[in-house]
């Protein structure tokens, strides 16, 4: 857009005279691209729970890390859970003319105003974890409604596709909330034997989701499985204290339930432990390094889930008895195939690893 | 001394009137089957001790609160009030006991508060606000209040001026004036005395509430007695003995207990060249064991006085010296902890001195938590105990020691206020105002209560916007004006007359 | 007659007008002294000056803020609280996002419509409130959580497509359009305060009793108090929509403190009666200048919070002491 076309714009509006001075640019220059290192800044919304801690703990040692130690020139900045900050801050990253900006957003919608700005300036925007809506943004994810889908087949074939289950949700208003909904009901429809007995709202929160379990299962009957969104430690201590067994459970990758998995408090769940990954965001660097030296295409990336089940968890390396429970164990991909490698003192303080770090894309 | 009761029948139909009315607050008869009627052309007195029920009954006929029996009737046709909009419509307009400016807003924005000047598009016009407020301040010979002043920032009396101005300027023809003059100077009832003959004159009805006896001699053509929420008697003429004695259903004695000798003992606090705020270099020594009074004008460095004297205002400049000791007293804490303690009970006790949703109790018992606490916890009997002799002290009528102080009559809730003081049991009394709405036999009390704490040897500084009183109570009396000490007047034979003429004597004599 | 004697120590207009507004003076100077901080700390990490790009999105930004703001001071003026504010704004963003479709007519009767819902919504409250006789903090609380509900359901799930001309109108990013919104705000304040709904605001926030006295409708003008409020919540949804092209049900849910703190720093007191909207104004641009403040400073994110808080403390404290010593000394 050129002044000439803003100024009219003034006119016509009737506020020429009250905006006399000072707009001589509306838009910045174009920025000449393909400089390392690269400036990529690291926008999330709220660092309220031990998630985000540990996703920005692990950006910051990515950082520390070749090859994005000498790559990359890293930033990251925190906005709650106020999409007028966040737009704030993102202006200002736009102003400052990084080359790309990672974001946790606080709303899938509310940020696109300002993300078509930053693109239609040249800067890469990558969104992940709660990703936004705009076109324009690349988007790093897992898919949602197979978290849903693969929680509750489990518990399914577990409970032999018939008996009771609880669905624990999150945080309503999200798309992740109605994703992972609705790959669980998928599910439960095609097991007839199946009854979900009650379904209520665990805010994604060990202390909510123990309150919410505890109100509720005193006017339950017997419960054969449980499909929880997150917060799963939360409500299986709920079990406990209402001296009820513990029946199979799809959850989330707290350290706290992969402690039952293994046998803690004296009871030992058979479970499947789906996390979100906080690696998303090492994925996302890696997605903006790689297109920004033009080695990869322009394009969305969608990792698969990282799980363990009660047979597969490993102590010391999928779940640590002397972190505490609200710890996310998937912090690092296992096995094989694994997408990002990483050590444990990364995701706690946000410290380098030895060697590289190696994060590798699926194929675009 | 003639005890006549004005004749019923035959009379003209009252201007207002209201007929067997009650009104309880909680189990609280405030208002018990009283009836009353004012006639346009008089000033009608309605007496009676803190508490007997006046501003609950001139509430109900002005509309503030309904009752809960009986029946209000304007020029012979019964009414039905439910707010006080509903009597201004009916040409009845109040002044309350307790002010209804509104804080924050100026002078002028009061004044003319729901008839405000309009001027294009039908919106406030401000330069004509202040223009009308002014002229309308002019108009009654009042020109030392600025129509720009916030409301929050005037002494009292200047709030009660303009209170009164507000109710008068709407051409009241039944006018409420609910104790006026509490926090008035001589001069100023003065003038209040000559808008209300002014009124009367022009037919308008106005009853008027007062505790001092001079004045309702002076204006009411007629005089209504209250005891314990009902009416005990109408006169034209009634002699104070007997008025105090029917109020209260015993006899009280002379009005000023006698005054002890003026003690030459040690000084208890000296004042030197004390500069600040609205004082000029003043000077003054109190003995132990003295009433010193404080007279003058309203708006003359009273007030601050006092403050810096309490901690509650800093001076700039002078020294202030406690039982020979150079102190400064940097806030009321200080004051209450420097030596032998300093104690102020202040002029609205609305705004500086209680808290009105709190019990009675804990408003006297605040200055003295620390001592009847053990271990931070407050020892609940030595509370009691405490403030129910206290409240007997001073016939504090609520119905408890844990109703709310907002509760209470305007006296009473003065009286509390003095207990408080009493309870802290400090040595240096800055008693101000003290018997500001406070009925004859209450204020008797006080002046023997001041004799009697005098007599122990405590020194009280003590202003009053009551000549009268400082010149019977007071051993010296000192008057400020502009700041300054103007005159040092010896108490025996003192008149309130001369207190009233050095005060006014200009300042070339 | 007699008049009582005469100290005619009259102060000149100007200088009641001073001191009365200090708060607002006082937030006003905040808010320049903040963009003069921005405006030096971008200059040195960007060998620049902010221009119109800058200028622009802290405007939009800011603009639904500000609209939240002007909405809670008129509650707060009576000495009550909206804490429905998010709850409005989400719920009105909710249903500008299903709404409003491609058409000029569609445009504008679906923005008056939900500027009517929102005053409508602030009517429960103003009922609740002021017939009911129910504290604010309780009865806003509790709407708050029940609007919130009501605009999940209305969508359910973020999204909607708000016409880019919507936005080109309501939060251009090509030039600050939005001052002109932010000049008609204080313009339609000024009006506000000298109409008779503007006097009888600040008189019962000043001493509910005492204008009760004096004839003023306390009922009626907390009515229109909170009805005015939802008003303008409203349009802060409008606004948001604007920005993102999209709704999203809750991302007014910050709005409901941050408002709060915008008046605060604006100057207008939480005790009722004394302040000015056009201060909740400047409050919420100096909430986006801190942010601006704090970024380019680059200090670490984790200690953002706790600068953010501090700067808070010392800017309220810095406007209270400042107005008290002029106070004195005047
Ligand atoms: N709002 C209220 N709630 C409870 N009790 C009340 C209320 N208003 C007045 N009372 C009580 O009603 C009685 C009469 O009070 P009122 O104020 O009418 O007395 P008063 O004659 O005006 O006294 P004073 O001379 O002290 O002003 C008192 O005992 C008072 O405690
Ligand atoms: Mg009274």
């Amino acid at each position: 857009m050129t002044n000439n076309v803003s100024r009219r714009g003034l006119l016509q509006a009737g506020g020429a005279g009250l905006l006399a001075a000072g707009f001589t640019t509306f838009t910045l220059p174009a920025k000449a691209a393909g400089k390392k290192p690269y400036r990529i800044a690291l926008s999330n919304s709220y660092i309220g729970n031990k998630w985000r801690i540990e996703m920005e703990n692990l950006f910051k040692a990515g950082l520390l890390m070749e090859p994005y130690k000498s790559d990359v020139k890293g930033s990251w900045f925190n906005s709650g859970n106020d999409v007028s900050k966040q737009s704030q801050q993102m202006s200002n990253l736009i102003a400052e003319r990084v080359d790309a900006i990672i974001i946790n957003a606080a709303s899938p919608t509310g940020l696109n105003g300002i993300i078509r700005q930053a693109t239609s300036r040249g800067i890469l925007v990558v969104s992940f974890d709660n990703v936004v809506t705009a076109p324009t943004a690349l988007k790093v994810n897992t898919n949602q409604y197979k978290f849903g889908q693969m929680g509750a087949e489990w518990v399914a074939e577990k409970i032999g596709g018939k008996g009771n289950v609880i669905m624990v949700t999150g945080v309503a208003g999200t798309f992740v909330d109605a994703d992972r909904n609705k790959g669980a009901e998928d599910v439960w429809k095609k097991h007839p034997g199946i009854t979900v007995v009650n379904k209520f709202t665990g805010m994604w929160d060990s202390a909510t989701a123990e309150r919410n379990a505890a109100a509720v299962l005193p006017s339950l009957p017997q419960i054969d499985g449980i499909w929880c969104q997150g917060g799963t430690d939360g409500v299986l201590k709920a079990f406990l204290a209402a001296k009820r067994p513990l029946p199979p459970t799809a959850g989330e990758g707290e350290n706290g339930f992969r402690k039952f998995m293994t046998g803690y408090m004296g009871q030992k769940v058979q479970g499947i432990s789906i996390g979100q990954p906080p690696f998303l965001v090492l994925i996302s660097l890696e997605l903006a390094r790689s297109v920004l030296d033009g080695s990869r295409p322009k394009g969305d990336v969608e990792i698969p889930f990282p799980f363990v089940t009660t047979d597969t968890v490993k102590v010391g390396e999928t779940v640590f008895p002397d972190l505490p429970d609200s710890f996310f164990a998937d912090f690092t991909d296992s096995g094989d195939n694994a997408t990002v490698k990483i050590c444990v003192e990364a995701a706690l303080n946000g410290t380098a690893c030895a060697g590289r770090l190696n994060v590798v894309l699926p194929k675009a | 001394m003639s005890l006549a009761e004005s004749a019923g029948a035959g009379q003209p139909v009252p201007a207002i009137e209201g007929v067997g009315i009650s009104r309880a607050f909680g189990g609280v008869r405030a208002v018990q089957d009283a009836s009353f009627a004012a006639l346009a052309g008089e000033v009608h007195a309605l007496v009676g001790e803190n508490g007997a029920g006046k501003s609950t009954l001139i509430k109900i006929l002005g509309g503030r609160i309904r009752p809960d029996a009986g029946q209000v009737r304007v020029r012979g046709a019964a009414v039905l009030l439910n707010s006080p909009h509903d009597a201004h419509r009916l040409g009845a307009w109040t002044v309350f006991q307790e002010l209804t400016l509104l804080p924050a807003m100026t002078v002028a924005e009061n004044l003319l508060l729901g008839r405000e000047p309009r001027g294009r598009l039908g919106l406030i016009d401000r330069r004509a606000m202040e223009r009308d407020g002014e002229a309308m301040l002019a108009g009654l010979g009042i020109h030392h209040i600025d129509p720009l002043a916030l409301v929050q920032d005037l002494p009292l009396a200047e709030r009660q001026i303009v209170e009164i101005v507000r109710a008068i300027t709407q051409d009241p023809s039944i006018l409420f004036l609910d104790e006026p003059t509490s926090s008035l100077m001589e001069r100023e009832v003065a003038w209040l005395f000559g808008q209300i003959r002014r009124l009367r004159a022009a037919g308008t009805a106005i009853v008027f509430t007062s505790h001092r006896w001079n004045e309702i001699v002076s204006i009411a053509d007629r005089i209504t007695v209250c005891r314990g929420g009902t009416n005990v008697g109408t006169f034209t003429e009634i002699g104070e003995d007997e008025a105090v004695t029917l109020m209260t259903g015993r006899r009280v004695g002379s009005q000023y207990p006698p005054r002890p000798p003026a003690p030459a003992g040690e000084t208890a606090l000296a004042v030197r060249n004390l500069s600040g705020e609205g004082v000029h270099d003043v000077s003054l020594e109190l003995r132990k064991g003295e009433i010193l009074g404080i007279g003058g004008l309203a708006g003359h460095g009273h007030r601050e006085l006092f403050f810096m004297l309490f901690g509650a205002q800093q001076p700039t400049g002078g020294e202030i010296r406690l039982d020979g000791k150079p102190v400064r007293i940097a806030s009321p804490r200080a004051a209450v902890r420097t030596g032998s303690g300093i104690a102020l009970v202040p002029e609205d006790r609305k705004t500086e001195g209680l808290l009105l949703a709190m019990s009675v109790r804990d408003n006297m018992s605040l200055t003295i938590l620390s001592r009847i606490a053990s271990v931070g916890v407050i020892r609940q009997a030595t509370e009691q105990r405490l403030c129910r002799g206290i409240m007997e002290m001073l016939k504090v009528r609520a119905a408890g020691l844990a109703s709310p102080v907002g509760a209470l009559s305007g006296g009473n809730q003065q009286k509390v206020l003095l207990g408080r003081w009493l309870l802290a049991d400090c040595r240096t009394l800055l008693l101000y105002d003290v018997t500001r709405g406070v009925d004859a036999a209450t204020k008797h009390e006080i002046y023997e209560l001041m004799t009697r704490l005098a007599g122990e040897g405590r020194s009280i500084m003590f202003y009053s916007s009551d000549a009268e009183e400082l010149a019977h109570q007071a051993h010296r009396v000192l008057v400020l004006r502009e700041g300054r000490i103007a005159a040092e007047l010896d108490g025996t034979g003192l008149t309130a007359e001369d207190i009233v003429a050095a005060a006014m004597r200009d300042r070339a004599a | 007659m007699a008049a009582p004697q005469a100290i005619a120590t009259r102060r000149p207009r100007l200088a009641h007008a001073m001191l009365q507004s200090a708060p607002l003076l006082l937030s006003l100077a905040m808010l320049a002294a903040s963009i003069v901080v921005y405006c030096a700390i971008y200059l040195a990490s960007q060998h620049r000056l902010p221009g119109g790009f800058e200028l622009t999105s802290t405007v939009n930004n800011t603009m639904p803020l500000a609209m939240a703001a002007v909405g809670q001071s008129f509650v707060v003026l009576t000495r009550g609280i909206d804490l429905s504010v998010g709850g409005i704004i989400d719920l009105t963003n909710a249903v500008a996002a299903v709404a409003i479709h491609d058409s000029p007519a569609s445009m504008v009767g679906w923005s008056l419509a939900i500027l009517a819902i929102g005053a409508l919504l602030g009517l429960v409250n103003g009922l609740l409130v002021a017939v009911g006789r129910l504290q604010p903090i309780l009865v806003t609380l509790a709407t708050l959580s029940i609007f919130q509900g009501i605009a999940i359901r209305v969508l359910p799930q973020p999204g909607g497509a708000i016409p880019d001309a919507y936005g080109a109108v309501l939060a251009n990013v090509d030039a600050p359009i939005s001052l002109i919104y932010v000049a008609l705000l204080v313009l339609g304040w000024r009006v506000f305060r000298r109409t008779r709904l503007g006097v009888s605001i600040f008189a019962i926030g000043n001493d509910e009793p005492a204008a009760a006295a004096n004839g003023i409708d306390v009922r009626r003008t907390k009515i229109a108090a909170y009805v005015l409020s939802g008003t303008f919540s409203a349009a802060a949804g409008l606004f948001l929509a604007a920005a993102a092209t999209a709704g999203d049900a809750t991302t007014g849910n910050s709005y409901t403190l941050t408002s709060i703190v915008a008046i605060v720093l604006g100057g207008v007191s939480l005790f009722g009666g004394r302040g000015s909207a056009v201060g909740g104004i400047a409050g919420a641009f100096v909430t986006s200048m801190i942010v601006n403040i704090l970024f380019f400073s680059h200090i670490d994110p984790l200690y953002q919070n706790f600068y953010e808080g501090l700067f808070l403390v010392l800017a309220v404290t810095a406007a209270a002491g400042i107005g008290h010593y002029f106070r004195r000394r005047a």
